[in-house]
């Protein structure tokens, strides 16, 4: 009997003991305690050190948009800036002044400025990488005005500018590249990366806005060149990222332009290596639909589509021989994955021959073989408009 | 503070005994012995590392035996 | 008999499943990345080799002493003297891997989601559930493992599946561009992890039906063999050269998915994979000393020893390592060779002195 008491005894204190941990961890944090980082820029002081600037969801102003059918209480985000040693030194400074835990778990866009890049972007990307909060997948851009106006830019569609930042590369306008995508670029030695760059427009109505601006050339961890968007698309060719591409043709023996929207296209980067001689082949096959005719050619005539589509080929071609000749044989840099289509081709050539790729890749041989496929006319088949016993070319 | 751990230590090991003496019938004398044993050696052990965290614990003594195939290994 | 439970052979496999993979799974692709890079996945390919060896070991021995332990066959078979000492030596090591790996599941707690929580709350608290189902027995033991099983497995595939969108098949080549030699390296730690499988011969002799020991064995090996060349896998496909740079790579990965801007942030999945699974392997681990304890000193009942050990366990685990930096270097370097003595060596020249005996006695 007095054994079995001892034990209830026991077992009760047991349970009571249960209930203290019941309450969570000592790392319980409420929402209402969290201030929600959407972006985070990165610029350079003048005294070297690091100027930080964040983002923050206000989730007043939230709430008060939605139940109070548009009248909003201030402003959607708040934009903090601090400078420090390090991301962590100015973020600590910042937490001195915020009455909520900063929180960059939900952090989707980093912005870094060009005086910062063109100084060496590796040992700032760590802190994303090692701190537990931040996220890989967040996208990285380069800003060539300050960052903080980035920042505070009102957004028309989005909640903020960073969420206009992140859609605009997930359309694939430009480059769309993740933390994770620079800090594989970045330990890979031979590579290079074009990050996408973004700028602060002023609209026609006054307010202002972001744009896309080309990309920026990072190069053995610095900046070294920007391109423009038409060369940038050329990069996400050869890189078999582009989603997004229209071209527009001026057709021989008449007058107008015609149109075409890309619809699917693939490039495949095939290395080969002939008695010591590296040559790269590139592969390109595209799909094409007609979206504009303003000619007065009928593409519904196979002969014509026929010749549409060899100039379709010249053109991108062209373009993308264009963002060869700048980024390759101007700046050298490896952007397009050229380096790691050889090593994983040829492994044992690019042991023995890496520490010359640099000097090599500028005169590296690249031969482009364009194929595109005229596949619809669109809704209309001859041009609208026209009459068809006169206008129609054959 | 570290009174306060000790005190826990104790606590807990109170608690284990609490529960499992009664249950150990008197011909188990080799259980009583053994339950003691690992008991004392428990309690000492965690002590004596609250008060000298640095004392060289089984790893460091591994390690010592094992140092020159480690290195084999090592990437460094 | 210490022991009066039965498990099915089923049981056997789904308690070694999660033994071996819970770890393995997070920091694989990291330790095999460092020396095999592209090859990464061929390595666990090359270490199961190990853990088919080490239930074959297991299963002979058995085979010549039924209803034994590793802890009592020794004795057996090389004299009372130096077969406590191979035992206490064993048994050593078994408290001490297992102080590891209780340390490991809580710097991983700690170091991705309770920064702030005291170590000593979170070992002690999973150190108190492993006793209390050890306290229960080898059955009750083999149907928790037989709960959480398809748990793990089912968790395991949802985070597979959600990573597909993402990988870049490219990374995979060049496949042997090094030829063998880095996927060989890259298999030597886990060559280790899978040896972890002699722990085997605890549960042989409390197989419900015998025959079937072997083949679930081998069964179960397969499957974490499978498992490994998965995770590592995918974490090379997303990752790349970029994989031996994290400390547990699959975590990272889990954090990358993003389907639709909505399904996402689904780490805690990977924190619910990582303790099912170190529940159990730490479980087993546990169970293994408590039991061989008892056969050393030769109890009559383990149970009273259950707690005492749970709280030497404990200490070991707080005691064994100051910092996670330490604790990855060690079992990088040191811990495989000391892993290779207790878990190859000295069973497979056990095996070797007990053929030779048997031979001898006919």
């Amino acid at each position: 009997m007095h054994l079995l008491r001892t034990n209830i005894l026991l077992r009760t204190i047991l349970i009571c003991l249960l209930l203290l941990v019941l309450n969570g961890c000592w790392d319980r944090v409420e929402i209402n305690d969290l201030a929600i980082v959407m972006g985070i820029g990165l610029d350079k002081t003048e005294e070297g050190d690091i100027e930080l600037s964040v983002q923050i969801a206000n989730p007043k102003a939230m709430a008060g948009s939605g139940s109070s059918g548009g009248q909003s209480s201030g402003n959607p985000i708040v934009v903090e800036t601090v400078t420090g040693r390090t991301i962590f030194d100015a973020r600590s400074k910042l937490q001195e002044s915020l009455s909520r835990q900063l929180f960059e778990g939900h952090n989707r866009v980093i912005f870094i400025s060009k005086a910062l890049a063109e100084e060496g972007i590796q040992k700032h990307i760590d802190f994303f990488a090692r701190f537990p909060s931040p996220r890989l997948r967040a996208n990285i851009f380069i800003v060539d005005s300050k960052v903080i106006d980035i920042l505070k830019v009102p957004s028309d569609f989005e909640l903020n500018s960073s969420e206009v930042a992140r859609e605009l590369a997930k359309l694939k306008i430009g480059m769309n590249i993740t933390t994770k995508d620079l800090l594989e670029q970045l330990a890979n030695e031979s590579s290079s990366i074009a990050l996408p760059s973004i700028t602060v427009e002023d609209k026609p109505v006054g307010t202002k806005g972001l744009r896309v601006n080309g990309s920026a050339i990072i190069k053995e961890n610095k900046m070294v060149g920007e391109i423009d968007n038409a060369l940038s698309r050329g990069v996400l060719w050869l890189r078999d990222e582009i989603k997004l591409s229209s071209v527009t043709l001026e057709p021989e023996n008449t007058e107008g332009y015609i149109s075409f929207k890309l619809l699917r296209s693939s490039t495949d980067l095939s290395p080969t290596i002939k008695n010591g001689k590296w040559k790269m082949v590139v592969n390109i096959t595209t799909e094409d639909d007609v979206v504009e005719n303003e000619t007065n050619l009928d593409v519904l005539d196979p002969k014509i589509t026929d010749k549409l589509e060899k100039q379709l080929e010249q053109k991108v071609t062209e373009r993308i021989q264009k963002t060869l000749d700048y980024v390759q044989k101007e700046i050298g840099a490896d952007v397009f994955g050229f380096g790691e289509a050889f090593y994983r081709k040829f492994p044992k050539q690019w042991n023995k021959e890496k520490d010359m790729w640099a000097e090599k890749f500028p005169e590296l041989e690249v031969e482009i073989n364009c194929k595109a496929y005229i596949r619809r006319p669109g809704r209309s088949n001859i041009p609208q408009g026209t009459q068809k016993e006169e206008g129609v070319k054959k | 503070m570290k009174w306060l751990s000790v005190l826990g230590i104790i606590l807990i090991a109170l608690l284990i005994t609490l529960y499992e003496w009664p249950k150990l019938k008197k011909n188990q004398k080799k259980e009583k012995k053994a339950f003691v044993v690992l008991m004392l050696t428990s309690v000492t052990l965690s002590i004596s590392i609250l008060y000298f965290p640095d004392m060289p614990g089984p790893t460091e003594l591994i390690d010592k035996i094992f140092k020159p195939f480690g290195k084999l290994l090592s990437t460094k | 008999m210490l022991e009066k439970g039965k498990i099915s052979a089923l049981q056997m496999t789904v308690l070694l499943y999660p033994t071996i993979t819970a770890t393995a799974i997070l920091v694989l692709p990291a330790t095999t990345g460092n020396f095999a890079k592209q090859d990464m996945w061929l390595s666990p390919i090359w270490a199961s080799i190990f853990g088919y060896l080490s239930v074959f070991i297991a299963y002979l021995l058995h085979h010549y002493y039924p209803q034994k332990t590793l802890i009592q066959f020794s004795e057996k078979i090389v004299g009372v003297i130096p077969g406590k000492l191979i035992s206490f030596g064993f048994l050593f090591f078994l408290l001490h891997t297992n102080g590891l790996n209780l340390r490991d599941y809580g710097e991983f707690v700690i170091g991705n989601f309770l920064p702030k929580t005291p170590m000593i709350v979170i070992i002690l608290s999973m150190a108190f559930v492993c006793a209390i189902t050890v306290y229960g027995g080898l059955e009750v033991m083999a149907r928790a493992s037989q709960f959480f099983f398809p748990v793990f497995v089912v968790l395991f595939l949802f985070i597979i599946i959600l990573l597909v969108p993402v990988l870049n098949p490219e990374n995979i080549f060049p496949i042997l561009g090094e030829g063998l030699t880095p996927s060989l390296k890259g298999a030597l730690i886990p060559s280790q992890w899978f040896n972890e499988f002699i722990l085997i011969s605890f549960f042989l002799p409390y197989l419900n039906r015998n025959g079937k020991g072997l083949k679930w064995g081998i069964i179960a090996v397969t499957l974490v063999m499978i498992t490994l060349v998965i995770s590592n896998l995918f974490s090379l496909l997303l990752f790349g050269d970029l994989t031996p740079f994290f400390t547990y790579p699959f975590m990272d990965a889990a954090r990358y998915i993003s389907i639709a801007d909505f399904l996402q942030h689904v780490e805690s999945i990977i924190m619910a994979l990582w303790v099912t699974g170190m529940f159990i392997k730490i479980s087993v681990f546990y169970y293994a000393v408590v039991i061989g304890v008892a056969q050393w000193l030769d109890l009559t009942n383990y149970r009273p020893i259950v707690f005492p050990i749970g709280f030497l366990l404990v200490v070991v685990s707080i005691w064994s390592t100051p910092s996670l930096q330490k604790l990855i270097d060690f079992s990088g370097t040191t811990w495989p060779f000391y892993a290779f003595l207790f878990q190859m060596l000295i069973p497979i020249s056990l095996l070797f002195i007990a053929i030779i005996r048997k031979k001898r006695s006919k």
